[in-house]
């Protein structure tokens, strides 16, 4: 047990602490699912933009900007 | 050991009546919400259309002013005292912000509940923009002035807290929930000034009938200067709860302390020289202004990028200290059937998708496709609707018993109420966006008129359908809330609640550099972006328009209370006194 694992004994005990398989410290953390999760997002987020312009531009006039 | 109410029992009396009187108003605006949702939709009609923007209002209010508001001043009140382990400096004080703030809201709300009747004149048929044209009797904006003053006050009280702390604890960093709790107070105290001026200097006085005008792109601009911040007002509560009690629920801890502070501090920076992207379409602003608050928009997308990461990191942590393995597999291994981690979670991800349609709105450009069309209100049910209102909702499972000391009544029902806000929101909030992008308008009780939307797929038919399904599957949601609280209320006590405690960071406050909770420097450069956001554009408003307006009628008139040529007078005398040095600016170029 690290010293982070004794911090988070005294600090607290979440509701289901039955649960903790085991105790991980921060530099033995490497959060690479959040890195995956976050990746996906983007990628959502590009293809919205895609797609945002094919719904809303083509074929369309021109926006208000500039024509008065 | 022990549950809040052992810790704090004083406290805990008064942030139990703060959330009684948001569920309150939450119960009240959802009932208004079906009643609009199934108007709108022609499907069922309980009142007249004219009707429509009482109820309109009163939903407006009451959710995003009363429940939020009071929601946070609880989870806030609660944040000072366990995180700095004291009790706030005197209760009677504590009392008397509340008392303020239910005061005023007991005002505004009798000003807009009175629209429904005939008996009397009075009426707030002003929607929760406020501004002019629109009028509303004068109480309406005199609660809406003690409310504030409330929260002012109710700040003050957080601040003496941590002052009094800081005199015993001198060496100490700010801990992380009251840094949190008070730079969105300087926050708030900034971006207040601008309701605060327009109701004070400008509505209450032409709703009695001192002055005859106002200047309405004078009001509307103030009203944005505090109407975007109030965004992050309702946000940054529920960030809090992110930061600090999701990790905890999911098993795990806080990924970064410097990083949540970062956050907190970018939003103090950013949140109000922003307002002026709600007018993109105002004609009376110059472009060059437009793009500024454009500009600085797209900034505040740092920290909610920056809360994304941190958030989803602290939950993986304790995923993985879980058990949860892979790139995608530890998301099984998170407590998914706690109603506190679903409601939570489930609210993150629709704030992810609210992110984007955000985006769109955000656009000066993209912005006028989907302006005052019912794609705006498809995003903010996403945001506060859901973001801020099911995470509030969530968190109460877990609060209401440690400021009762009760057991929760029935935790499955809490997690069915969870999952049921996200299916109904989903289908209300998609098809709004999807009728907006056809032109549908917002805010009218007819939004068919005889015009025939064409749809890419699907019906205008099967969208209604969608708008009403989702409608009453969040009332529904909203009864099972409601009702869970209200037994909770009354149950027997348990005496085997969890403890009230924030668990440690995994990179704690000692990595986070000392000019984090420098807040006199934050408020500092906070005020000057205001100014150069702000100065220029108002000061052209003003020259334009007059301080009073180039004149015309408040809709609807309300009673004269005094002869309107003595005070128009002096209103004319003040207005050419702030033109004068204007006009004299203007020979000197
Ligand atoms: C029972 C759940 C809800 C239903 C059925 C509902 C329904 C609606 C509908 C249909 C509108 C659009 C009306 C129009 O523009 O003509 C609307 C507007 C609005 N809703 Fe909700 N809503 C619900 C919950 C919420 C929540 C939880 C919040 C915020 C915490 C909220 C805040 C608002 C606001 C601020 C408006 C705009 C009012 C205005 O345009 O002045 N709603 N709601
Ligand atoms: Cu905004």
């Amino acid at each position: 047990m690290s010293s982070d694992a004794a911090a988070l004994k005294d600090a607290d005990s979440p509701p289901d602490e039955s649960a903790i398989e085991r105790y991980i410290g921060h530099d033995e953390f490497d959060p690479i699912g959040t890195l995956a999760l976050i990746m996906v997002y983007f990628l959502i987020l590009v293809l919205m933009w895609l797609f945002m312009y094919f719904v809303e531009f083509v074929g369309n006039e021109p926006t208000v900007v500039g024509m008065v | 050991m022990s549950a809040y109410i052992d810790q704090f029992p004083a406290e805990a009396k008064v942030i139990r009546s703060a959330f009684y009187t948001s569920f309150i108003a939450l119960a009240l605006g959802a009932a208004f919400g079906l009643i609009q949702t199934l108007h709108r939709t022609d499907i069922v009609r309980v009142i007249p259309s004219e009707m429509y923007y009482t109820v309109l209002t009163a939903h407006g209010v009451l959710l995003v002013v009363t429940f939020t508001i009071f929601f946070l001043v609880a989870i806030f009140t609660w944040a000072v005292t366990t995180s700095l382990d004291r009790g706030v400096e005197d209760i009677r004080f504590t009392w008397s912000w509340y008392v303020l703030m239910s005061l005023g809201t007991l005002f505004a709300a009798v000003a807009i509940l009175a629209g429904f009747t005939d008996r009397t004149e009075m009426s707030a048929d002003v929607l929760f923009t406020f501004y002019a044209p629109l009028q509303a009797h004068p109480i309406f904006y005199i609660g809406l002035v003690l409310f504030v003053i409330g929260t002012w006050l109710a700040g003050a009280d957080w601040f003496r807290s941590w002052w009094a702390w800081k005199q015993e604890n001198p060496d100490e960093r700010i801990p992380l929930p009251t840094f949190m709790v008070l730079t969105t107070m300087i926050m708030w105290y900034l971006a207040t000034l601008g309701v605060a001026t327009s109701i004070i200097v400008f509505l209450i006085p032409w709703s009695l009938g001192l002055i005859d005008t106002v200047n309405p792109t004078l009001t509307r601009t103030l009203f944005w200067f505090w109407g975007h911040p109030v965004v992050y007002f309702w946000l940054m509560p529920a960030y809090m709860m992110w930061y600090v009690m999701l990790p905890k629920f999911s098993g795990g801890r806080l990924f970064s302390d410097p990083l949540a502070r970062v956050v907190f501090v970018l939003f103090l920076l950013l949140s109000t020289p922003v307002g002026i992207h709600h007018q993109y379409l105002d004609p009376g602003i110059a472009e060059g202004f437009k793009f500024i608050a454009m500009t600085n928009t797209m900034f505040l997308l740092l920290p909610s990028l920056l809360t994304a990461f941190t958030v989803v990191a602290s939950m993986e942590h304790g995923a993985r200290q879980r058990g949860g393995e892979g790139y995608f597999g530890w998301l099984g291994a998170l407590p998914w059937r706690d109603p506190v981690f679903a409601g939570m979670a489930l609210a993150g991800l629709m704030f992810a998708a609210g992110g984007f349609s955000g985006m769109i709105n955000a656009g000066m450009n993209i912005n006028y496709l989907v302006h005052n069309s019912l794609w705006v209100p498809g995003h903010f049910h996403l945001t506060v609707g859901t973001a801020v209102a099911l995470t509030f909702m969530a968190v109460s499972y877990h609060f209401i018993p440690q400021v009762t000391g009760r057991r929760l009544a029935s935790k499955q029902i809490a997690l069915f109420q969870v999952v049921l806000w996200f299916i109904g929101m989903t289908f209300m909030s998609n098809a709004m966006h999807r009728g907006g992008l056809l032109g549908m308008p917002r805010r009218t009780a007819e939004p068919e008129y005889d015009f025939p939307f064409e749809t890419a797929i699907g019906t205008v038919g099967e969208l209604n359908a969608q708008i009403a399904l989702g409608g009453v599957l969040l009332t529904l949601s909203t009864v099972l809330f409601v009702a869970n609280m209200l037994i909770t209320a009354l149950n027997d006590p348990a005496d085997d609640l969890p403890s009230n405690t924030i668990p440690e960071p995994l990179s704690g406050s000692e990595d986070a550099p000392l000019v984090l909770d420098n807040l006199k420097l934050w408020t500092a450069i906070a005020v000057v972006l205001v100014i150069f956001a702000y100065s220029l554009p108002l000061g052209s408003i003003v020259e334009r328009g007059g301080l009073f307006g180039p004149g015309g009628d408040a809709f609807p008139m309300f009673i004269e209370f005094v002869e309107g040529t003595v005070f128009g007078l002096t209103g004319d005398s003040v207005s050419s006194l702030v033109n004068s040095p204007l006009e004299w600016l203007r020979a000197m170029r």
